[in-house]
C-alpha cells in the first residue's frame, strides 16, 4: 500500500460514535417537527385546519402556505407558497411540538380539505405532451453531427432497440435533517446539505435577507448522492418559518418514507437507440433518443444521450431528449447522472452489435475508439480508455472467456460481460485558507462540505504534501458558510476544484517562509537561493547545500503569531477549452444465473479506471467499489413504482425498495491507472461517478452470455430471466 | 399519560430514565440520553443502523420500546472502545477504510462484535450473511468483510 493511502481524516470519530451529524446538534428548548401530507396526486388545497391539532398535548404551532406566502417566489418556494398539489404525499403544512411523537400526533390531527383533479401518474399516459427541454444540464438537448438518418439507412448492419431504466431513489443512510434557530434577524441552520453556499443563497433569496446574516453548517454529511440539494429547501424553509414563529429552535428530520417522495429520484427513461456499422465493425451512424419523466412543478433532465456524442468515433450521430411531465415526484441528479442510464443503452447495444458482427466485445470497442472529441472537434486532455480495456481484460482473464451459454458451475449458469464508463472532469470556483501556527500546526479551511466521500482527507493530504509535513499535523475545517467559499458536492468535482486553490495558498506560504529564512541572519538558510529551497519532513531545506531547519523555527524567531494565506481557483470555462477532459473506465463482470430459480448473482468484478492522478489510493478504491455497488443496485435491484390509480408510491420502506446488501457482494478487483494531464491542475479528475456507470450493461451483457436472454430494461429481475415478463 | 421509570445498565453504567410508552429505545438513546452514536436510518427494522445489544443479544433499537430496557444490560457503540483504546474492530474499520459517511458504521461495529462473541472464527460467508441486515449505501461492503475477518484473526491471536 502506498504512503498516499492514509486513513480517513475523521474515521476515529465515526468508529466511536462521537461523530456529530447536523440533525444531532443539541439546542435548548428544541421543538420537533412533523409534516402534514395530502393523499391526492393532483388538485388544490382548500383549507388547512389546525383547531383539533392545537388541542393535542405538546403542540406548539403549525405553519402552512399562509405563513410561507411572504417568502419570495422561486422554484424553491413554489411548493410551499402555492395551494396546488403536484404529487401524492406532498406536504402542505408543518407542525411543531415538544416531542417527536407529539408532533406526529398533532400532524395527524390537522384537517386538510382538498379539491382533487385528474392526474397523470405515469409517462405512458401522456406521451403526446412530451416536449424538448432547452438544455440537459450544461448540454444542448438535441445534437446532430453528420447525417445519422442517411448513415443508418446505408449501414451494412443495424442494431436498433428500446432500452428502459426505472426510477431509483438515492437513499443516503442519513435522512435529511435540519436543526435551525433565529438569533434576532440572523438565522443559524445546521442541515445535511451538499451545498452550504447554495443553501445560504436560497435562504437569502426566499427570506429576503443578506447572506451575511445566515450561517449554514454541514460539517458531516451522512451521504447524499445528489438528493441533498434543492428539493430539500422547501421543507427546510417550513422548519425555519416555525422557528421564527415560535422563537425556539426547531428540528425536522425526514422519515424514510418521505425520502421516497420529497427529495428526488433518478428519472425513469425510455431510450430508442440505433447503431449502424460497416461489415468491418466501424460505426457509421448512431441515433439515441431519450424520453424521460419530470414532475409538474419543476423541470429536470439527465444528460442521458449526451455521452453517446463522445464515447466512440462515428461521423454521423444524432441525439435528443424529451420530457413528459407527470404527477410523480421530481427527479434530480443521482450517482452518475446521465451516464448510468445512457451507457446502459449504448453499451448493451455495442454488445448486441459484437454478437451480430462476430467480434469480441473488447475488440469492437477498441476498433471504434475516439482518438479526439469529435463533437467539439478538439483533442482529449488525456484519454486512457484503451489502457482500461487492456489492463481490465488482462486482470479479469477475458481471453479465456468461454463460448456463450457453455459455462456451468453446479446449478449456476455462468456469464461474462463488459462495458465502458466515462464521466466529464470539471471544476468549480473555490477558495482555500491555510494558517500556520508558530508551533508548526497547520489549519486548512474551505466552506465546501464532505459528503462522506473523503474531502477532509483529500484536503488534509494536499496541504500536508505541499508544506512537507505529516498529515497528522494538519487540522481540516469544512462545511460552514463562515469559511472561504467552496463548491457544492456533485459531479465528482470537489477534489479537482479545491486542489488548485489549496496549491495557491500553500505556495504563497512557502514563498513567505522561504523569504523570511533567507533574510534571517540567525537561520542556517540565510542567503540561500530561493529556487533551491524545498519543504520536506516539516523542514525547509536547501537542495544543494546540506542545510535546513524546521520552518516553525523560522516563524518562532520572528515572534509571529503565525502566517495565513488564501488561494483561489476558477471554474472550468467550457467555451474556452482547448481540450476536453473526461475520466474513463472499463468494467468486467462474471455472473451466475440460477438455472431453476432465475436468481442472478454477481460473482466477481474487475474495474479498470483512468481518472488523472490519484491522491489517495485507499479512498479511491473505496469510492470505486461503492460506486460499482450502486451500479449493481441499479442493474439488479432498485426500482420504485407508482400505483397508477392513486399516484402513490408502492412500498415506502427499505424492505420494499431493494438495495444490495453484504450477502449480495462479489469480490472486487480495482485497477487504478494513473494519468498525467497537462491541461488539469495537478492532473486531478473526479472519480466518484465512474464506478456507478457501465456496470449495468456489463451485467446485462453477462446475463445474455450466460443464458442467451437479452434483457433491455432495468432492473433485471428474476421474472425477466424466467421469461414471465 | 404518566411516564415510565426505567432502570437499566448502559455500557456498564447504571442509568435511569423516564419515557413515554410509545418511545423506542432508539428515541430514548438519541433524544433523551444524548447518546447519538446509535443511528436512525429507517425506524422500521430494515437498515441495522440502530443496532445495540440487549443482554448480549443483537437487536434493532428502533423496534424495541424504551420500557423494555428495564432491568436489562444495553450495549451501544459508545461502549466499544475502552477509554482512548479502540476495539480491534474499530481499529480495523479505520485501517481498511471500511467507512465513508459513517452513518452505518456504529451498527456494523455493534453487529460484528456480537458475531465475534458468538463465533470467534467465522468464515467469510458467515460474516456476509450475519451482516446482511446492515445496509450501507457508500462503501460497497467488501472492506467491511475484510475488516471483520482481520479483527477476528487479531482477537484470536491476542
Ligand atoms: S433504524 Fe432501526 S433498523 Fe433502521
Ligand atoms: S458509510 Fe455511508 S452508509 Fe455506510
Amino acid at each position: 500500500m502506498s504512503d498516499r493511502s492514509v486513513p480517513r481524516y475523521e474515521a476515529a470519530l465515526k468508529v466511536t460514535g462521537r461523530a456529530a451529524y447536523e440533525g444531532e446538534v443539541p439546542a435548548v428548548g428544541l421543538l420537533h417537527a412533523a409534516l402534514v401530507e395530502v393523499p391526492i396526486a393532483r388538485g388544490d388545497v382548500v383549507a388547512v385546519d389546525a383547531s383539533e391539532a392545537e388541542r393535542t398535548s405538546g403542540f406548539a404551532t403549525m405553519v402552512s402556505y399562509a405563513d410561507a406566502e411572504p417568502l419570495k417566489p422561486s422554484p424553491a418556494t413554489a411548493l410551499i407558497r402555492d395551494r396546488a398539489v403536484h404529487f401524492a404525499g406532498q406536504p402542505v403544512a408543518l407542525v411543531v411540538a415538544d416531542t417527536l411523537s407529539a408532533a406526529r400526533d398533532a400532524a395527524r390531527a390537522v384537517r386538510v380539505t382538498t379539491q382533487a383533479r385528474p392526474s397523470v401518474t405515469h409517462m405512458a399516459q401522456a406521451l403526446n405532451t412530451a416536449y424538448v427541454p432547452a438544455m440537459v444540464g450544461r448540454f444542448p438537448s438535441v445534437s446532430n453531427r453528420g447525417d445519422a438518418t442517411a448513415a443508418l439507412a446505408d449501414a451494412d448492419r443495424v442494431v436498433r432497440h428500446r432500452y428502459e431504466t426505472a426510477a431509483n431513489i438515492h437513499h443516503p443512510l442519513e435522512p435529511h435533517a435540519v436543526v435551525c434557530w433565529w438569533e434576532g434577524d440572523k438565522a443559524v441552520v445546521h442541515t445535511s446539505t451538499q451545498a452550504v453556499f447554495g443553501t445560504r443563497a436560497m435562504i437569502a433569496h426566499a427570506f429576503n435577507m443578506p447572506p451575511a446574516d445566515i450561517r449554514v453548517i454541514s460539517r458531516l454529511l451522512g451521504g447524499g448522492f445528489g438528493c441533498k440539494g434543492q428539493l430539500w429547501w422547501p421543507w427546510m424553509f417550513l422548519a425555519m418559518l416555525a422557528a421564527k414563529k415560535t422563537g425556539r429552535p426547531v428540528r425536522l428530520e425526514l422519515t424514510r418514507a418521505q425520502m421516497f417522495r420529497l427529495v428526488g429520484r433518478r428519472q425513469e427513461t425510455v431510450q430508442d437507440l440505433a447503431l449502424g456499422f460497416s461489415t468491418n465493425g466501424c460505426l457509421t451512424g448512431i441515433a439515441h433518443h431519450v424520453t424521460a419523466q419530470s414532475s409538474t412543478h419543476a423541470e429536470y433532465s439527465d444528460a442521458t444521450a449526451v455521452y453517446t456524442r463522445y464515447l466512440y468515433a462515428c461521423p454521423n450521430v444524432t441525439t435528443s431528449h424529451l420530457l413528459v411531465r407527470t404527477n410523480e415526484p421530481q427527479p434530480v441528479p443521482m450517482r452518475a447522472p446521465g451516464t448510468a442510464p445512457g451507457l446502459f443503452a449504448l453499451e448493451s447495444a455495442m454488445d448486441e452489435a459484437a454478437v451480430r458482427l462476430g467480434f469480441d466485445p473488447v475488440d469492437l470497442r477498441v476498433r471504434n475508439f475516439a482518438d479526439h472529441d469529435q463533437e467539439a472537434g478538439r483533442p482529449w486532455s488525456s484519454n486512457s480508455l484503451r489502457d482500461c480495456y487492456c489492463i481490465g481484460a488482462e486482470r479479469f482473464g477475458w481471453a479465456r472467456r468461454p463460448a456463450q451459454g457453455t459455462a456451468v458451475d453446479g446449478r449456476w449458469r455462468i456469464g461474462w460481460g463488459m462495458a465502458s464508463t466515462m464521466y466529464p472532469a470539471i471544476r468549480q470556483a473555490a477558495k482555500v485558507r491555510v494558517q500556520l501556527a508558530a508551533d508548526g500546526a497547520v489549519l486548512v479551511q474551505c466552506g465546501t462540505q464532505d459528503m462522506g466521500s473523503g474531502t477532509y482527507t483529500a484536503l488534509g493530504q494536499i496541504t500536508a504534501d505541499a508544506l512537507g509535513v505529516p498529515v497528522d499535523r494538519v487540522t481540516v475545517e469544512l462545511g460552514d458558510t463562515v469559511l472561504p467559499d467552496g463548491p457544492f458536492s456533485g459531479g465528482s468535482q470537489v477534489t479537482a476544484s479545491i486542489f488548485p486553490a489549496a496549491a495557491a495558498a500553500t505556495a504563497k506560504l512557502r514563498a513567505t517562509i522561504a523569504a523570511m529564512a533567507i533574510a534571517d541572519e540567525a537561520s542556517p538558510l540565510a542567503g540561500q537561493r530561493l529556487d533551491d529551497l524545498e519543504f520536506r519532513d516539516g523542514s525547509i531545506r536547501s537542495r544543494s547545500g546540506n542545510v535546513g531547519e524546521p520552518w516553525a523555527n523560522v516563524l518562532a524567531r520572528k515572534g509571529t503569531e503565525g502566517l495565513e494565506a488564501e488561494g483561489e481557483s476558477g471554474a472550468t470555462q467550457h467555451p474556452d477549452l482547448t481540450a476536453t477532459s473526461m475520466g474513463y473506465g472499463a468494467v468486467f463482470v462474471e455472473i451466475g444465473v440460477n438455472a431453476g430459480l432465475g436468481e442472478i448473482r454477481v460473482r466477481r468484478v474487475c474495474g479498470a479506471f483512468a481518472a488523472g492522478r490519484i491522491l489517495n489510493p485507499l479512498l479511491a478504491r473505496s469510492q470505486y467499489v461503492g460506486g460499482l455497488v450502486g451500479g449493481i443496485g441499479m442493474a439488479l435491484h432498485e426500482r420504485t413504482e407508482t400505483d397508477r390509480a392513486t399516484g402513490r408510491m408502492l412500498g415506502e420502506t427499505l424492505a420494499d425498495y431493494l438495495i444490495p446488501t453484504h450477502a449480495d457482494m462479489p469480490e472486487f478487483d480495482i485497477a487504478l491507472i494513473e494519468e498525467d494531464d497537462p491541461h488539469l491542475p495537478g492532473s486531478v479528475k473526479g472519480i466518484g461517478m465512474l464506478g456507478t456507470a457501465g456496470i449495468q450493461a456489463a451485467i446485462a451483457n453477462a446475463v445474455f452470455h450466460a443464458v442467451g436472454k437479452r434483457v433491455r430494461s432495468l432492473p433485471i429481475r428474476i421474472e425477466d430471466v424466467l421469461g414471465r415478463r | 399519560m404518566a411516564k415510565h421509570h426505567v432502570q437499566t445498565t448502559i455500557n456498564g453504567d447504571p442509568i435511569e430514565f423516564l419515557c413515554d410508552t410509545e418511545e423506542t429505545l432508539l428515541d430514548v438513546l438519541r433524544n433523551q440520553l444524548n447518546m447519538t452514536g446509535t443511528k436512525e436510518g429507517c425506524s422500521t427494522g430494515d437498515c441495522g443502523a440502530c443496532s445495540v445489544t440487549v443482554d448480549n443479544r443483537l437487536v434493532c433499537s428502533c423496534l424495541m420500546l424504551g420500557v423494555e430496557a428495564n432491568g436489562k444490560k444495553i450495549g451501544t457503540i459508545e461502549g466499544l472502545a475502552s477509554g482512548d483504546k479502540l476495539h480491534p474492530l474499530q481499529q480495523k474499520f479505520l485501517e481498511h477504510a471500511a467507512l465513508q459517511c459513517g452513518v452505518c458504521t456504529p451498527g456494523f461495529l455493534v453487529a460484528s462484535k456480537a458475531l465475534l462473541e458468538k463465533n470467534s472464527n467465522p468464515t467469510e460467508t458467515e460474516v456476509r450473511y450475519w451482516l446482511a441486515g446492515n445496509l450501507c449505501r457508500c462503501t460497497g461492503y467488501d472492506k467491511i468483510v475484510r475488516a471483520v475477518m482481520d479483527a477476528a484473526h487479531e482477537i484470536r491471536s491476542a
